[in-house]
């Protein structure tokens, strides 16, 4: 069909792909899919799971499919705000993504279905909650066959939160290497020792990792295995990965920036107070259909733009900081507002094959407004990022700009550049202006009470 | 059966065989050692997941056996 783009996503499964046309997302069934997704939609499977918000709904429509010869339906998916990797997501969502795949898998086993793929990727977070989105993922359980999926749920979700809980969080950094998981006997060796006495993890991490090692260079003839796994096995296959992951537990350290607010002592609280008045100002002159906070800490500001119900995204470089984001989001039950781990001064990248399988943080945007709040310091001194490549960056990024520039004179800048000698003779207020000015247009510009640090609204020239 | 209409029931058959034959698409590789861990590991996991399911009742045998059965709610289940 003409107008039509294939999504390159979605290109190993055969059971059908996802495409773009006229701008909206819709996924083509293919003909050899057909028994599994009648049965998934007769079965009661699909009611049940979309019921439990665990499920993307679709509706089937009536769009000429992408590649016809091959079609047997074509749906269209609730669109999602955001794609998110697990790479940036904390502890807790990873955690969550994981306990909601094997919901879903014990569901499906009840309805006579059984995922066939177990990707973290095929999680995404919709409304504050973690929705399955590959309607396409699952097929009819046929009795004595092994989970097909099992070491794909090793890789995507047992290794990052092992890892994680025994041996160092930034080990989650290992899934932008990984694109099909960790491997289990990285996980394996990197685990201490003590973890062996744990059966979930000694079972699927530690044994699993070496019977792959048994097993790489012999040819097993799949048809003269006379071993079944009957459907209690396959049951307790799940519960023992679904009690491995619940006793998994991550105590968040107090970081350099875990605790922002209250440690730093960057604000006095009528300045405070202040900066918060100025961005709930700025964000109701402006109302964005979508706001990235980028190094937004706790999220302390992003909420000014989510609790007026814009779709925001919370992005921050400390993984404790969106832990707690995370954990805060789930208490006060917030459907807008979604916290993310990233490094800005080495954003997720395009990855996978022909760098089309997983997309940077620029092809996932643009945003209609961009938050950088206390961050220029950071990025220009501490990074040493040119004023006017940031200035392109948030470009790039968004539609309007509330950026706050921090001057030298600031306890903070002082504090970066202490120790180093300072190669910075354009970072001034009025060198930040003039480069900025060149990419955008200055709406308003305030100095924010009892501090010498300055906000900005700016609006991207066109 | 009439047979006239014979052809076209082995026709809808071989269909549905085919149908069948066709149903699941394994696109992904299990793995042969994690196919034959599974197995392996299939019969232990299946016990203990009978025991966790069944283990209200095992609870109340042996506080029954104990003479402690009155303790335990009907419904604990």
């Amino acid at each position: 069909m003409k107008n039509s783009q294939r999504l390159t996503a979605s290109f190993r499964d055969p059971s059908g792909f996802v495409f773009r046309h006229n701008g909206t997302l819709y996924r083509q069934i293919n003909t050899t899919y057909r028994e599994n997704y009648q049965t998934l939609m007769k079965s009661g499977l699909y009611d049940d799971l979309t019921r439990a918000q665990l499920l993307i709904p679709h509706e089937e429509v009536a769009v000429e499919p992408a590649e016809p010869s091959i079609a047997y339906k074509v749906i269209r998916p609730e669109p999602l705000q955001f794609i998110s990797y697990p790479y940036e997501r904390c502890f807790s969502q990873l955690k969550d993504t994981a306990l909601a795949t094997l919901s879903i898998q014990k569901r499906a086993l009840k309805h006579g279905m059984s995922l066939k793929d177990c990707s973290a990727y095929n999680i995404q977070f919709h409304r504050g909650r973690p929705v399955f989105i590959d309607t396409l993922s699952f097929e009819i359980y046929r009795e004595g066959e092994p989970w097909a999926a099992y070491r794909q749920f090793c890789q995507h979700f047992l290794s990052p939160l092992a890892l994680i809980a025994h041996r160092d969080v930034r080990l989650n950094q290992l899934l932008r290497v990984y694109i099909d998981g960790i491997p289990l006997d990285l996980t394996s060796r990197l685990l201490p020792t003590r973890t062996k006495l744990n059966f979930a993890l000694l079972s699927h991490i530690h044994l699993h990792a070496a019977s792959q090692k048994h097993y790489a260079d012999k040819t097993v003839d799949k048809s003269k295995i006379a071993r079944r796994m009957s459907r209690t096995s396959f049951l307790g296959l799940i519960n023992s990965l679904e009690s491995g992951v619940r006793g998994l537990h991550w105590k968040p350290i107090v970081t350099e920036w875990g605790d922002y607010y209250q440690a730093m002592n960057s604000y006095t609280p009528k300045a405070l107070e202040h900066k918060q008045e100025l961005v709930d100002q700025c964000l109701g002159l402006i109302q964005p259909d979508s706001v990235w906070d980028l190094g937004a800490n706790v999220g302390l500001f992003s909420r000014f733009a989510s609790t007026r119900g814009i779709p925001t995204l919370a992005f921050d470089i400390d993984p404790v900081a969106v832990e707690r984001n995370y954990r805060a989001c789930k208490a006060e039950q917030t459907t807008s507002l979604l916290p993310l781990l990233l490094d800005l001064t080495n954003p997720s990248p395009s990855l996978g094959w022909h760098y089309k399988e997983r997309m940077s943080l620029l092809e996932r945007g643009p945003a209609d407004a961009i938050l950088a709040l206390a961050l220029i310091h950071h990025l220009a001194i501490s990074n040493n990022v040119p004023l006017d490549w940031l200035a392109k960056f948030f470009y790039q990024l968004g539609s309007w700009l509330v950026v706050e520039f921090v001057p030298k004179c600031d306890g903070q800048v002082k504090h970066l550049l202490a120790f180093r000698e300072d190669i910075f003779p354009d970072y001034t207020l009025a060198g930040f202006e003039r480069t900025f000015n060149n990419h955008f247009t200055i709406h308003q510009k305030t100095q924010i009470q009892e501090s010498e640090r300055v906000l900005y609204l700016m609006k991207r020239r066109e | 059966m009439n047979l006239v209409h014979l052809p076209a029931s082995i026709a809808a058959i071989l269909s549905s065989i085919s149908t069948l034959l066709q149903t699941n698409e394994a696109y992904l590789d299990p793995g042969s050692g994690s196919y034959l861990l599974q197995l392996l590991l299939a019969g232990l996991l299946g016990s203990l997941f009978v025991v966790k399911a069944s283990w209200g009742k095992i609870k109340g045998f042996f506080q029954h056996l104990f003479g402690r059965g009155e303790e335990t709610p009907p419904d604990e289940e």
